[in-house]
């Protein structure tokens, strides 16, 4: 169990959190939000999560704060520049997504767009999503990370984060912190005007990436509607919308991602949401990629994980990687579930 | 195994039935299932439970057992699940890179469903007062059949989890309902009927890579089941060297797995995952260090209760018939089957202005269609 030190900077104040800009338009800003907790801090906070050590339940309270602060002015189609390296779903398996630090490169030395699911499934899913904040808040210009449908409460209740937070804090006041927090990451990003990255896929209610901007995101994922269909939705081999066997989102077919492609002037979607064996996978004819990054998927599916390289010239380059050889070991001594005292 | 009250005492009485039907789903709201957790089905259920974890208390899956004569129901379904079996060689899966696991499950699913009616009339008919009735027999084989073919699976989403094994308890809930199944078989019910469906679902999951329905990944006890946890736990409860923490000795588990489930469900996680236990499946190595199997056992059961048969996610797929009453007062079965199925075509409004080109999904419809506004759609699976 984690002991909450004694931190001579909690007094800090925090600058005044910023107003929701409901417009969604981005402002480039300075990077002011860091002094809220101080550079020094920032990288003991991440030297120590690399060791797959878990912040303070104070710190992880101030990072929430701080990382809010930074996301409440992205857009919900948050412009990124290439180079630039695209992630799918990593759920928890904290040491694949450092394997894939070392694949693609350290941050902040590699530009990084990471598609949503953090957590739920995995068992370090409090150490992934705390080491991509302390990041977001340290390099705010060089990781964008983007909602999944698993950075939701009803979900995480369902899927294991809830019962990781409880686990590894004793109280569930994190789980709270970083689920309010979830509310406030863009949806969808834009890389040079051309690829489409977001966790799920399209919706029948959006025709148009200025409809995705107006949209009003910062609320728990909702059930139906625009906003869920871009976390839920799946590409699939017949035409036209169909029904989604997750009941939630649609199915959409190849007519329906040429028709998008084709009115906002995009090369192609990038989205995750989906195992995919190789890690990656093309479908509509090149016009969508899904890229999973969670190698061997809950210790069991036996797949390889990807992430997509985009180069200046906006080429891409997938690389594959297998699990990491794990090393070390838990840091949690056995507890006893209630039902069994 | 302990015999200390797991329900609330006030119990939710049910809606009048008249005849056989066929099960339908009710339960859409926390509200439905308050409703549920203190109605007498509920009770009803629990205590079948019970009742068989007790008939296995230090019983092994090889034992002996006397008194089940051939011409019983409980011989005729285990003749009936090695059919299954041969169903499922009979529809091979093809290699596949996707994720929604193998679509031959649904030819075996679709198979399966073929040939129960004929199977369960068989099972039936071993007592001859359900020889025939207004209908034949037909309403009371297809309320039973609804349980039977949802005991294996999804058909769509080819997934498997532990809303799908309830089924199999509630197909056997039916059949004790009917008196085609007495107490003094329970121990057979266990070891020879679930014990054999148990082995009929690891080959079905190992060869159409169900997918877990609902699974917390590491933070849940199994991908699929769990009442071979609480029955293995039962078995294993009287033993003289085997501890929780046995779990953890790779000879123990090689030399134990076909006595006891419980056992058997450990050797299947670790034939199946990587890495450590401690990460892959943290719930049952924090079980480990529970001192004895009897208080492991009682814990199954209080988990059961809480995260079975008390969770809206898995409880929304329950099905209620005449032998599983509905508690009063819970949903209609209209809402529920509005907000889930297809009902082909139905133009709404939307952004897109070919609007007529596009089939729009019903659940669109559907959920224009509430005005309740609260949550009304089942939760999503991921």
């Amino acid at each position: 169990m984690e002991v909450d030190q004694e931190d001579p900077l909690s007094q800090v104040k925090h600058p005044a959190s910023t107003s929701r800009s409901g417009d969604g338009i981005p402002e480039i800003k300075p990077a002011e939000n860091l002094h809220s907790i101080g550079i020094g801090i920032l990288e003991t906070w991440i030297e120590r999560l690399l060791k797959c050590e878990i912040l303070s339940e104070s710190q992880v309270m101030r990072l929430c704060d701080t990382a809010r602060e930074i996301l409440v002015n992205e857009s919900n189609v948050q412009p990124v520049s290439s180079p630039v390296t695209i992630c799918g779903d990593i759920h928890g398996q904290f040491h694949d997504l450092l394997e894939l630090f070392r694949i693609g490169g350290p941050c902040p030395d590699t530009n990084y767009l990471f598609m949503g699911d953090y957590v739920d499934r995995g068992y370090f899913s409090v150490e992934t999503i705390s080491l991509l904040l302390a990041y977001k808040v340290r390099y705010p210009h060089r990781i964008t990370i983007l909602r999944g449908n698993h950075e939701s409460r009803q979900i995480t209740q369902v899927y294991g984060f809830y019962d990781e937070c409880l686990r590894k804090y004793g109280n569930t006041k994190v789980w709270t912190a970083f689920t309010d927090l979830f509310d406030y990451l863009p949806l969808t990003a834009l890389v040079e005007n051309r690829i489409f990255c977001l966790h799920g896929g399209l919706s029948p209610s959006i025709e148009t990436l200025d409809q995705i901007v107006q949209l009003d995101r910062f609320q728990e994922a909702p059930h139906e509607g625009p906003v869920c269909d871009l976390l839920w939705s799946d590409p699939d081999e017949r035409s036209a919308w169909g029904v989604s066997p997750r009941g939630a989102g649609f199915t959409f077919g190849f007519d329906i991602s040429s028709q998008f492609n084709h009115a906002n002037s995009l090369s192609l979607i990038a989205r995750a949401h989906q195992l995919i064996m190789e890690g990656y996978q093309f479908t509509h004819e090149e016009r969508v990629v899904t890229i999973f990054s969670a190698p061997n998927y809950c210790y069991r599916c036996g797949n390889q994980a990807a992430i997509m390289e985009v180069d200046e010239n906006m080429n891409t380059t997938f690389l594959q990687f297998d699990p990491s050889p794990r090393s070390g070991q838990s840091n949690f001594s056995r507890r006893t579930p209630d039902y069994f005292l | 195994m302990t015999d200390e009250k797991l329900e609330t005492t006030e119990v939710v009485g049910s809606e009048p039935t008249n005849g056989f039907r066929v099960p339908v789903k009710r339960i859409l709201s926390e509200k439905d299932m308050d409703l549920f957790k203190n109605s007498i089905t509920k009770t009803e259920l629990l205590g079948f439970v019970k009742d068989l974890n007790h008939a296995v208390t230090g019983i092994t899956n090889d034992a002996e057992i006397s008194g089940v004569a051939p011409e019983r129901a409980v011989s005729r379904i285990v003749e009936i699940l090695e059919k299954v079996t041969e169903l499922i060689d009979a529809h091979p899966a093809a290699d596949q890179t996707s994720r929604f696991g193998k679509p031959e499950f649904r030819d075996l699913y679709d198979d399966i469903q073929r040939h129960s009616s004929q199977w369960i009339k068989e099972i039936v008919e071993t007592d001859e007062k359900y020889c025939d009735g207004k209908d034949g027999n037909d309403s009371l084989v297809q309320e039973l059949a609804t349980y039977f073919n949802e005991s294996w699976g999804n058909r769509q989403r080819i997934d498997y989890g532990s809303g799908h094994e309830l089924n199999f308890l509630c197909f056997l809930y039916c059949l004790k309902s009917l008196q085609l199944i007495v107490e003094s078989e329970y121990t057979a019910v266990v070891v020879k009927i679930f014990v054999l469906y148990l082995r009929i679902m690891r080959r079905i999951q190992n060869t159409y890579w169900l997918e877990p329905a609902g699974s917390h990944g590491v933070w849940g006890l199994d991908d699929y089941h769990f009442l071979p946890f609480l029955f293995g736990s039962s078995q294993l409860s009287t033993h003289k060297h085997l501890r929780p923490m046995s779990i953890h000795d790779p000879d123990i588990i090689e030399m134990y797995h076909k006595k006891y489930m419980y056992l058997g469900c450990i050797k299947f996680i670790n034939d199946v995952k990587t890495a450590s236990l401690r990460w892959h499946s943290p719930l049952i190595d924090d079980i480990s260090g529970v001192k004895k199997w009897s208080k492991v056992n009682e814990g199954m059961l209080k988990m059961y209760n809480a995260e079975v048969l008390g969770k809206l996610p898995i409880m929304q797929h329950f099905m209620f018939g005449s032998l599983l009453p509905a508690p009063a007062g819970v949903s209609p079965e209209s809402e529920h089957s509005a907000s889930e199925d297809d009902h082909g075509h139905v133009h709404i409004p939307n952004t897109w202005a070919d609007c007529c080109g596009i089939k729009v999904p019903s659940a669109i419809a559907a959920s224009e269609m509430d005005i309740s506004g609260g949550l009304r759609r089942a939760i999503p699976f991921d």
